[in-house]
């Protein structure tokens, strides 16, 4: 009871406030990025589980060995089997290149398979969720098949020697993916009846998957034990290879949210420090006089223990409460703008946030304070006695520690903690080494200057000690805000450079050459504007210098295996760049066609620049030359190819053409009209996968941003405890001036100098602190190009001037304004 | 009730050893009163301090209500002191975020005693400061705050008490109504009372008066009642 009241005693002469407000602070930033990190993990997750179908896929040339049944039934793990290939499908004298898969009933384990009894619906009313795939004696089939075979939904189509009846179109299924090689229209139909087609022969290319699902860790200790088993046709396929691009983009935001987090938990933990040091500061006459009372040395520390622990419980609750109502609001504010779902946080999110308040409390709350019980009782009656307190080295050391502790905790991040730490440490060597030197710069100039600024400089001189402790926590503060706002700019531009709004969402392949301008034209009444259309001829990679590929290539390149695209165009994209060799411009061998290579291509098939390429295109010849190699952005959603070949390469194989369009959501039915116009186009949509990419990265970016502002409060705590701790000792000595005819003017000036240089110096070396850290921070963890920050210099050195000179005067106006009588006596 | 023997005090300084207190021996019975005198730096507080078991000395014992403070721990002084002791500081020694009341509650409840709150509002009444129990020592002449902080000592009902130059930081006037404060008490708790001063009209009124020069008894005289 005595030490909950003589909390709220201490809350309410304003001596733990600051302390609360810092570690509210700490306990809400942590709590608020790891429920929200945790959020868009499971909504990644979730997500990319739907784009499978299932939690894992095993997936293979053969079909699936009898005996692994039972291994899934022993972990009572969901399976369904999915059998796709291409085959012909007849209806009367029509026919069509199908891309058929077969499903089993449990098909698909995750995500939705939509279906509908109208052609191209898009009304949500007319689409319906599957409960399984299509039963015995049924298809399923793609819209865009029915014209193609001139039927309607109830009349037979033939898959093989197997007639089935369209029940259904499907709107959309969960694992189609963009797989480019699916040319044909989609025939779904029972696994049962595959056998009834006799379409599948021996050597007829045939994809089989097998899709598991289940809690993680049955699925790991079921798929280790199928290891050893599977074959080198044989593939587990899990959700991170098969979203690589918005895995990255996630990783880094969620590297950025987890630095920002460690760093205002470090501000906020010096400003906790500066705050427990002067609450330690201001007790030791109440303890001295606690002590004298009777109050014994255990006692004093149970007391201080017991308020320190209430103040610090209640102020993580109040943190995790914040925090969790921050994150709902950046969750809620992105998902007005996209129509994406993100589910609640888990529990265990909660962790990270209690165990800060724990670390803040121990190393930074704990170690000013611990010398405090044992304030000897003849203080009372000595005041001048010296009073042992914990080194301000010690402090920074703990400091250290803790956020090593943290980084172990958060990130596991060596890299990330390092440049950090290495940044921190030049930071505090700068300033012991430059505040010696300029303090000593001061008193000549000192001497020599006007008496405003002498005053200035002797009050900072004055205060060496303090000034160096207060110069350190300034310039840490500023340097630690100045990377993080540059960092967080650099980011949200790469973001937006990835996939800018109008990001073309839709592919169209398999244009036929006199299709092209009809098409181009028809896109043109709707304002619609195609990338570049390119000729596309698929083909085989036969010899590579004139030679067979070894079985070892063979094996690691799987596009030897099957025809691939190739195009030739004269302008690249702007996603790709050479990394070797020349573009066609500054490539001039003649007699022979070039062909520009994909890097990781490039590196599988172990090709270097002037290797010859022999290519077979439906059974004739084509040779090319390396002429250069090229890195790309998969994730641009630009059509993209492995080998683009020099102009005029391609034009004896009548190619077809392939191109991308945005299409907002409102022109959405142009692609039934383009499909009823040719019906042999093919349409890959990607609007629903780009929505959900761009409704993440906002998510992230907005997670980002309010960090961001997180932080710059944890840097204004920090400083506001600094300026607030030399509060004291300045009001007097303020007070004396005024008392002893210093005009109002003078002492403001001076006031005004006496922070701002501080603040002037502060930001000159935490311009250097953060370029150092941003520097490593692009070239070891972010893996982004590395770039000069001017702006750093800018903002840093002359915000940090205005900022903190502001920050002074603020809270030192009390002085100015107050009569000196007055002021004296309230000091006293 | 409180005795003395041949306390010496000792520090080291930069400067070499410094003996601040020489053999100084006396004898307080229960109810009685004693004033300390001296020039500054004689060593009054040394010695009251040591009396009082807040500090130790190199030699000598103090024995204060039968427990031999020199051979006890700081814990167990701080225990006999919660049970017997009370002070008034010359700097009152007020805590500047409590209020009156709160100020004079403090050691009661540090104690654990029972009704803290009707106690302290009791002997506020007592030195006349029933309407100012809500106001801080900022908003309190220092009279008045002497006053509180005499409330504060009689309030956890000490066997003794010690008080450096009560009167140090006040005008002659408002001294002497604290002093009288002080005496009466003193005569109505049978409390027995140790004071620092130099203040003649003070020590005159004590019963007995040690007179302190550098560290050593110069002067030692029962004066009579007044
Ligand atoms: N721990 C110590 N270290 C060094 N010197 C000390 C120490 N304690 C006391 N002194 C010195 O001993 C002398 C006596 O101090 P003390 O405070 O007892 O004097 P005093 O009689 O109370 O003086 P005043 O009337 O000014 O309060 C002083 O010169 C003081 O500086
Ligand atoms: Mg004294």
């Amino acid at each position: 009871m005595l030490p909950l009241r003589l909390l709220w005693r201490n809350w309410r002469s304003g001596e733990v406030r600051i302390l609360a407000g810092a570690l509210i602070l700490a306990v809400a930033v942590v709590s608020c990025i790891s429920m929200f990190t945790d959020r868009l993990d499971t909504a990644l997750t979730a997500q990319s589980h739907t784009f499978l179908g299932a939690d894992r896929v095993v997936r293979s040339s053969q079909p699936r060995p009898p005996e692994w049944q039972p291994l899934a039934d022993k972990y009572q793990l969901g399976t369904a089997t999915t059998i796709r290939f291409n085959s012909m499908v007849y209806s009367g004298d029509n026919m069509h290149l199908a891309s058929v898969k077969a499903v089993s009933a449990a098909y698909p384990l995750l995500g939705e398979l939509t279906i509908s009894e109208q052609p191209f619906a898009t009304d949500p009313e007319k689409i319906s969720v599957a409960a399984g795939g299509p039963p015995a004696g049924q298809a399923w089939v793609d819209s865009r098949l029915l014209p193609l075979l001139d039927v309607s939904l109830g009349e037979e189509v033939v898959v093989g020697e197997k007639p089935l009846t369209i029940t259904r179109v499907i709107i959309d299924e969960p694992d189609r993916g963009s797989n480019f090689s699916a040319f044909g229209a989609r025939l779904m139909m029972n696994e049962s009846d595959l056998a009834a087609t006799r379409v599948i022969q021996p050597g007829s290319r045939v994809r089989y998957s097998w899709l598991l699902s289940g809690p993680e860790n049955t699925l790991r200790s079921m798929l280790a034990e199928l290891k050893p088993l599977l074959s080198p046709h044989e593939r587990i396929v899990d959700v991170e290879s098969a979203q690589q691009g918005l895995a990255k983009t996630l990783d880094t935001g969620r590297k950025f949210l987890m630095l920002s987090a460690m760093i205002s938990v470090l501000l906020a933990g010096v400003a906790i420090a500066i705050a427990a040091r002067r609450f330690a500061q201001r007790h030791v006459d109440q303890v001295a006089l606690m002590k004298s009372l009777g109050a014994g040395c255990n006692k004093i520390r149970r007391l201080y223990a017991v308020q320190l622990l209430v103040l610090s419980l209640a102020a993580s609750l109040i943190g995790l409460l914040l925090g969790s109502g921050l994150q709902a609001l950046v969750a809620a504010s992105v998902s007005s703008l996209f129509p994406v779902q993100l589910a609640a946080p888990g529990w265990t999110s909660l962790l990270p946030g209690l165990l800060t308040g724990i670390v803040c409390l121990v190393f930074f709350v704990a170690p000013p304070l611990w010398h405090l019980p044992t304030v000897p009782p003849i203080k009372i009656l000595r005041r001048e006695l010296a009073v042992s307190s914990v080194h301000y080295y010690w402090q920074a050391f703990l400091g250290l520690l803790a956020m090593i502790f943290l980084v172990v905790l958060f990130s596991r991040d060596w890299w990330l903690s390092g440049s950090i730490v290495l940044a921190i440490i030049a930071l505090l060597v700068l300033v012991a080494a430059f505040a010696t030197l300029l303090l000593g710069l001061g008193r000549q100039l000192g001497r020599r200057a006007g008496s405003v600024w002498r005053l200035a400089l002797s009050g900072l001189q004055r205060n060496a000690q303090q000034s160096v402790v207060q110069m350190m926590v300034f310039g840490l503060a500023i340097m630690l805000l100045l990377s993080l706002t540059s960092l967080r700019t650099t980011l949200l531009e790469d973001w937006q450079l990835q996939l800018p709004s109008g990001t073309p969402n839709h592919f169209l392949m398999n244009i036929a050459t006199d299709e092209v301008p009809q098409i181009t034209a028809m896109m043109a009444q709707r304002d619609l504007e195609p990338q570049h259309m390119f000729p596309m001829v698929r083909g085989r990679l036969t010899h590579i210098n004139g030679q067979e590929p070894t079985d070892e290539i063979r094996q690691r390149a799987e596009m030897l295996r099957r025809e691939v695209n190739l195009s030739w165009t004269d302008t690249m994209s702007s996603d790709n760049k050479i990394v070797a060799g020349d573009w066609w411009d500054g490539w001039h061998e003649r007699g022979v066609y070039g062909v520009s290579v994909e890097e990781q291509t490039a590196q599988d098939l172990g090709l270097e620049l002037g290797d010859d390429l022999q290519f077979s295109l439906g059974g004739l010849r084509l040779e090319a030359r390396v002429a250069s190699i090229r890195s790309l952005k998969w994730d641009s959603m630009n059509p993209n190819f492995f080998f683009l070949l020099s102009p005029g390469a391609l034009d004896d194989f009548s190619p077809t053409y392939l191109t991308s369009v945005y299409l907002p959501p409102e022109q959405k039915l142009f692609i039934n009209q383009l499909l009823g116009a040719f019906p042999t186009v093919v349409v890959i949509e990607m609007d629903r996968v780009i929505a959900q990419i761009q409704a993440i990265v906002a998510q992230v970016s907005a997670g980002v941003e309010l960090m961001l502002w997180l932080v710059v409060l944890g840097g204004f705590f920090v400083m506001w405890a600094a300026v607030s701790a030399s509060m004291e000792s300045r009001m007097q000595e303020a007070a004396l001036l005024r008392a002893l005819g210093s005009s109002r003017q003078r002492l403001l000036g001076s006031l005004w100098i006496e922070f701002s240089l501080l603040g002037f110096f502060s930001g000159v070396m935490a311009a250097v602190g953060a370029e150092i850290l941003l520097l490593s921070i692009q070239y070891w963890v972010l893996d982004i190009p590395l770039r000069f920050h001017w702006q750093v210099w800018l903002l840093g050195i002359a915000g940090s001037a205005l900022l903190i000179g502001l920050l002074g005067v603020i809270s030192c106006r009390k002085v100015i304004h107050t009569p000196p009588g007055r002021m004296l006596r309230e000091i006293a | 009730m409180l005795q003395a023997q041949a306390l010496t005090k000792r520090v080291t300084t930069a400067a070499g050893t410094l003996t601040i207190l020489s053999e100084v021996s006396l004898q307080v019975s229960a109810g009685d009163s004693l004033a300390i005198t001296g020039a500054s730096g004689s060593g009054k507080s040394t010695l009251l301090g040591i009396l009082a078991g807040l500090d130790q000395p190199s030699s000598g014992s103090v024995i204060l209500h039968q427990h031999d403070l020199t051979a006890l721990s700081e814990e167990k002084r701080a225990r006999v002191r919660a049970e017997h002791v009370g002070f008034v500081f010359q700097s009152f020694q007020l805590l500047p975020g409590l209020t009156a009341l709160e100020n004079v509650m403090m050691p009661l409840e540090l104690h654990g005693v029972d009704n803290a709150r009707g106690k302290a509002e009791f002997f506020l009444t007592r030195v006349g400061l029933n309407d100012r129990l809500q106001h801080y020592p900022q908003q309190l002449s220092g009279g008045e705050q002497q006053r509180v902080a005499i409330a504060r000592a009689f309030a956890s009902e000490p066997d003794i008490l010690f008080a450096d130059e009560p009167t140090g930081n006040l005008d002659s006037t408002t001294g002497a109504h604290v002093i009288d404060l002080l005496f009466e008490l003193n005569r109505e708790h049978n409390t027995t009372l140790v004071l620092v001063t130099h203040e003649q009209r003070l020590a005159e009124r004590c019963r007995q008066r040690v007179s302190l020069e550098g560290g050593k008894v110069v002067e030692r005289r029962p004066c009579e009642a007044a």
